[in-house]
């Protein structure tokens, strides 16, 4: 356990001294910044528009920066050489994993921090200008959820990187992220389409892919309902839910990415 | 007690490009390393040292034969607990300063805040880096990173300390000083295990030497056991009026009546130096005996590989 932390606090280390994930940070808050003199109309108007463009903002970059800095997470150890003097020491290759993995959740957890922080501070000088309510429980939530989001999508990267260069990890990362924010309208189209079998098929390699609507719901029908970050959102047992399908396939993803790199020859 | 590193004909072969073209970076390697000694890994560029170096060190799996550290097989977490390894060229986090890496391969070993300080102190100081410590490590020079990749490798105090091309980079003080630091490690009755493929380095301070040629073992055992103490020439040079000559005298030749036929015509005797087979003429023999360079065998060894 120990030796997990001090390999993820490595890598948080190496990412809070990258000077370009705080450009990508800054980018994130730009945007939520940006989009307040932009919006039109009345006060609580406004409000909607930080809402929708925070929480889309911080999905991006959330995403944008799991997936860069991800497939960079394995692959860049291997290419200079620094696991020579890592494997040789009492750890199990898998911690090795492990540690990145953590490691890149605590980044993301401050990246995520930042944006929600400015989001906040933005929301609430809005909120004393024309006491509307600034329904933060429902943000919270859909930061969670969001938080959920680029954990499945750091485990992907963290599996492609594990076997693969970073460009190709890359594309194949941000392929699966397309994707599986596509699932419901693929799974309509695909099931219309075919002989049965072949749609068995489909439907089954469908599940290789993250269901990434889940995650973000604002906007969207959940249980018959409409649900947004504005009025009526999802409870928390939602969250749990959502969130134990998304520990499910970053564990699964995690724990193909241990056995690749198990059975590597670092050359 | 059995050996502290045991190989048992360890081969390596690599698949490379498109076409999976297979190298065979290592052949057959036996060799096994005692309890308190020094052990030369001997051989020119190519030979497969790193490969087998990496093999025992876990970084990558024999295509064939085993390996043991400690009696244990390898990858063994009690084994590697007991281990330090310096590997070829190494790199290590750029964005880290040498105090901040030594602590965090302490902290891989389990040990506490106090040790890994006391501990990270001293080793900088022991190869060199005593002001260097706080220094970023994309500041450090090639000799700074070798010297700290020593540092690291001894952080856990571990009885057997395996060295790739430990001396490489250096000037001649830091080789000599890398030197002096092995001989201490030994006196304080740790093993060494290291590569190089330059001759001084192992004449100085072996006990025993593995011979290794494109990628099999020539040769194990103690310098003296493989130098041939056979006489090869004894070197006779000479004077008379200010001008010198140098005879090479075959060892079947009578030495003395030489030198008193010279003495008789008036020449001066400046020395007499009887020539034994050196490292490096075993070096050489080996070389030309393996036929690496040429590539006789070595095209014979494709042809098959490609039948096969
Ligand atoms: N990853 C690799 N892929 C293909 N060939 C390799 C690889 N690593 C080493 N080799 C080949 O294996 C042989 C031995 O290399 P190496 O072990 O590095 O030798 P040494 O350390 O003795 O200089 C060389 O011919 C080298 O070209
Ligand atoms: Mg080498």
């Amino acid at each position: 356990m120990s030796r997990i932390v001090a390999l993820a606090l490595n890598t948080f280390r190496e990412a809070i001294r990258n000077k370009v994930l705080y450009l990508l940070a800054l980018f994130g808050v730009g945007l939520i910044v940006l989009s307040v003199p932009f919006s039109q109309g009345a006060l609580h108007e406004q409000m909607r528009v930080t809402r929708d463009v925070g929480l889309a903002g911080i999905e991006l970059f959330g995403v944008l920066i799991a997936v860069f800095v991800g497939v960079n997470l394995v692959y860049k150890e291997v290419d200079r050489k620094t696991v020579f003097a890592l494997i040789p020491k009492p750890i199990h290759r898998y911690e090795f994993i492990l540690g990145k993995f953590v490691g890149m959740l605590m980044t993301l957890a401050v990246m995520f921090a930042i944006m929600s922080a400015l989001m906040a501070a933005v929301l609430s000088v809005q909120t004393e200008a024309t006491n509307a309510p600034s329904n933060s429980a429902a943000i919270v939530r859909a930061i969670a959820l969001l938080f959920c989001e680029v954990t499945v999508v750091t485990a992907i990267a963290v599996l492609f990187s594990s076997f693969s260069t970073p460009i190709l990890s890359g594309a194949f990362t941000l392929g699966m992220a397309v994707v599986g924010h596509f699932t419901p309208e693929l799974r309509e189209l695909t099931a219309r389409i075919g002989t049965v079998p072949s749609r068995i098929a489909i439907a089954g390699a469908m599940r290789l892919f993250p269901d990434l609507n889940l995650f973000y719901v604002s906007g969207a029908m959940v249980g018959g309902q409409r649900v947004t970050v504005h009025g009526s959102f999802v409870d928390w047992g939602y969250v749990g839910t959502a969130a134990l399908y998304g520990a499910a396939y970053s564990g699964c993803a995690l724990a193909l990415a241990m056995i690749i790199f198990s059975r590597r020859d670092f050359v | 007690m059995s050996a502290l590193v045991e190989a048992d004909h360890l081969q390596k072969t690599f698949a490379l490009g498109f076409f999976r073209k297979k190298v065979r970076a290592v052949e057959d390697v036996s060799f096994t390393v005692e309890q308190n000694e020094i052990f030369g890994f001997l051989g020119p560029n190519g030979a497969g040292k790193t490969t087998t170096l990496k093999m025992l060190m876990g970084l990558i799996f024999p295509s064939s034969g085993q390996a043991r550290i400690f009696g244990k097989p390898i990858n063994d977490r009690q084994a590697k607990r007991r281990l330090g390894f310096l590997p070829e060229n190494p790199y290590f986090y750029d964005y880290l300063s040498g105090g901040e890496l030594l602590d965090l391969m302490g902290r891989l070993f389990g040990l506490d805040r106090a040790a890994r300080r006391k501990r990270a102190a001293m080793l900088l100081d022991r190869v060199g880096l005593g002001r260097a410590g706080d220094r970023a490590l994309r500041k450090y020079s090639k000799g700074m990173l070798q010297r700290l990749g020593i540092a690291q490798a001894l952080i856990n105090d571990p009885e057997l300390v395996v060295l790739d091309e430990p001396m490489s980079g250096l000037d001649p003080i830091g080789r000599k000083e890398i030197r002096d630091l092995i001989v201490d490690l030994k006196a304080e009755g740790k093993t060494v295990l290291f590569s190089t493929h330059i001759l001084s380095d192992v004449e100085l301070i072996c006990d025993r030497v593995a011979m290794l040629v494109g990628g099999r073992m020539r040769d194990v055992g103690p310098l003296s056991k493989l130098l041939s103490p056979r006489l090869l020439h004894t070197e006779v040079v000479l004077e008379k009026d200010g001008a010198s000559e140098l005879l090479r005298v075959p060892p079947e030749a009578d030495v003395d009546a030489l030198l008193s036929e010279a003495l008789a015509a008036g020449k001066h005797v400046v020395s007499v130096t009887p020539r034994r087979e050196s490292l490096e003429d075993l070096f050489v023999r080996e070389v030309d005996a393996a036929d690496v360079g040429g590539g006789a065998e070595r095209m014979k060894r494709d042809r098959t590989e490609r039948k096969s």
